[in-house]
């Protein structure tokens, strides 16, 4: 078997073998669309509820992601970390492993999102809409995660992976196009959401609801995505040799 | 071909010099490393398990450079580090079928003759998290067995277990010895090293001081140890062939080397002293004496050079 599987695989059996972990993480977004999504009384739209669900599934995929490195913290703390590089193994599929199970882990959080927004009330415009939901999701959850274990390797403890992935966290969603649209921002608003990714991220999502796709912006995700693939690619080779 | 070769094997941290020119040639043997703590032993362990790029030197393990064909190297050793990094969450079959697939081996009947081998196949389907401590270093052994490696590399292998835990992981180690293996462990118990090990090296601030048979250094020590207890601290008289070598409380550690002759003169020296002697001992050198004497203690030298320290962390991991 495929090295990066197997690596896949011991984290998705640690992660839904503990439970507690599963569901807590659902609490945020679902607590945005539910006390958000549908109490907060806006102007430029009928249903903020549909507005703001595309930023809640991306806020989904950014926690999920951003939070991921500290699964390599811990491996590299606990010493797992130098066990898997004495292997014979690609050591990079280790890194490889760690990004495909924290988007993965994050898609099947975000549908979880998309199915209480549909509950909620939130309109799906069409099958492909839902499928090309998951792509965008992907592709972002490849982007952060590249970046969190980027950063894992470079952190020491888990108190500074924290505060570091606090410090990015929130600024980047609020600074985004999940909560308004661009036209209703302060102008220095809209020009620090335009050059956030994760407002490329949404607006991908929310063409939908206006076509055409823009299929520059899902571009510009993707070869941002693949990077940071790159870069940490190269981080770690760098560090563990 | 010899299991591991050192040629000159030399690791810099910075200002810090780890391991210093070590010289080593290991094979079908258990070799235990020993020193005292920041003494280079598990520097030494990483370069040679690949994990970490030598400055200077070369060696060779399984007949590969464990630079330049490191992949190589790593499919013919296993490597077990002090930590005790096993998955709580995962059951023991699982734990070692993870290590089975990244090693390439094919097949459920491997996992389960190592499960076995390690005494562990009635609990294999249990998770991990309800294994004691000796179990979990069984399944430590089990997984890096899962390959049949030529040279398995430990860590620390019986830190933190009961007697009956660590005479397990010896027995499976004299086992595994037997069976042609080449085992190279790192320690700071002396009397399981001195029955476990063929040989032993001992390293002290980066250099091999010595390297030989646990008995041969023993004798090298020669004579015998005295430890007088005493109701003050005993004044360092020398008399003869006897001078002391340590202090522990109320205990006074002397060297002799033909104790029955010199401790006589010795106990009259010290009554002139005004020392009142309440005990006596005599009995031959323990491996403890021979590291003492070789690696100096534990706490000697320089103040704690925590830049050095940081660094020498951060590019272990």
């Amino acid at each position: 078997m495929n090295a990066v599987l197997v690596y896949f695989l011991r984290d998705m059996r640690r992660w839904v073998r503990g439970r507690l972990n599963v569901w807590s993480a659902l609490i945020m977004p679902a607590a945005w669309l539910i006390f958000v999504g549908l109490a907060l009384p806006t102007r430029f739209t009928d249903s903020y509820l549909d507005f703001i669900t595309p930023g809640i599934l991306v806020l989904t995929m950014l926690s999920a992601g951003m939070q991921g490195g500290s699964s390599l913290i811990f491996d590299k703390i606990l010493g797992f970390l130098n066990k898997f590089l004495a292997l014979p193994s690609p050591r990079e599929s280790i890194l490889y492993g760690k990004i495909l199970f924290i988007t993965v882990r994050g898609l099947l959080q975000a549908s979880v999102i998309m199915l209480l927004a549909v509950l909620l009330g939130a309109t799906i415009f069409s099958p492909a809409q839902v499928g090309f939901s998951y792509l965008v999701l992907f592709v972002f959850g490849v982007l952060l995660s590249s970046f969190s274990t980027a950063l894992a390797l470079f952190v020491q403890d888990h108190d500074g992976y924290a505060a570091v992935n606090a410090l990015l966290s929130m600024p980047l969603f609020f600074t985004s196009s999940a909560l308004m649209p661009y036209d209703v921002m302060p102008a220095w608003l809209r020009a620090i959401a335009r050059c956030n990714p994760v407002s490329w991220a949404i607006d991908l999502i929310r063409s939908f609801a206006a076509p055409p796709l823009p299929w520059t912006g899902f571009a510009a995700l993707l070869l941002l995505a693949a990077a940071m693939v790159a870069a940490s690619s190269l981080l770690f080779r760098r560090v563990t040799v | 071909m010899v299991a591991i070769e050192a040629d000159g094997l030399t690791r810099r941290f910075g200002d810090l010099l780890a391991v210093d020119d070590l010289d080593l040639a290991v094979d079908r043997e258990v070799f235990g490393l020993l020193g005292p703590n920041g003494s280079g032993k598990t520097t030494t362990v990483l370069m040679l398990t690949t994990l970490l790029r030598p400055s200077a030197g070369t060696a060779r393990v399984s007949g590969h450079d464990v630079v330049r064909e490191a992949a190589r190297v790593r499919e013919r050793i296993s490597y077990v580090p002090q930590d005790m990094a096993v998955d709580i969450k995962l059951t023991g079959r699982e734990n070692v079928r993870f290590y089975a697939a990244l090693y390439g081996v094919a097949g459920r009947d491997r996992v389960d003759e190592v499960l076995g081998l390690m005494d562990l196949a009635d609990r294999a389907d249990d998770l991990t998290g309800t294994y004691s401590g000796g179990m979990r270093r069984r399944l430590e052994l089990a997984q890096a067995l899962v390959h049949e490696p030529e040279v398995l590399f430990l860590d620390e292998p019986t830190l933190g277990l009961d007697v009956a835990g660590r005479r397990a992981i010896w027995d499976h180690i004299a086992d595994l010895r037997r069976g042609g293996m080449t085992i190279f462990v790192t320690t700071h118990y002396m009397d399981e090293a001195d029955q476990a090990c063929d040989r032993v090296g001992v390293i002290a601030r980066g250099r091999l001081v010595a390297i030989d048979a646990p008995a041969a250094l023993r004798r090298r020590i020669g004579g015998e140890r005295v430890v007088l207890r005493t109701d003050r601290p005993a004044p360092p008289v020398a008399v003869g062939g006897i001078r002391l070598v340590g202090r522990e409380g109320d205990r006074s550690v002397y060297h002799a080397d033909d104790a029955a002759a010199e401790v006589p003169a010795l106990l009259a020296a010290l009554s002139e002293e005004g020392v009142v002697v309440r005990g006596l001992e005599v009995s031959s050198p323990t491996l403890d004496d021979v590291f003492l004497a070789l690696a100096g203690r534990q706490d000697e030298g320089g103040g704690f050079d925590y830049r050095s320290f940081r660094n020498m962390i951060r590019r272990r991991h």
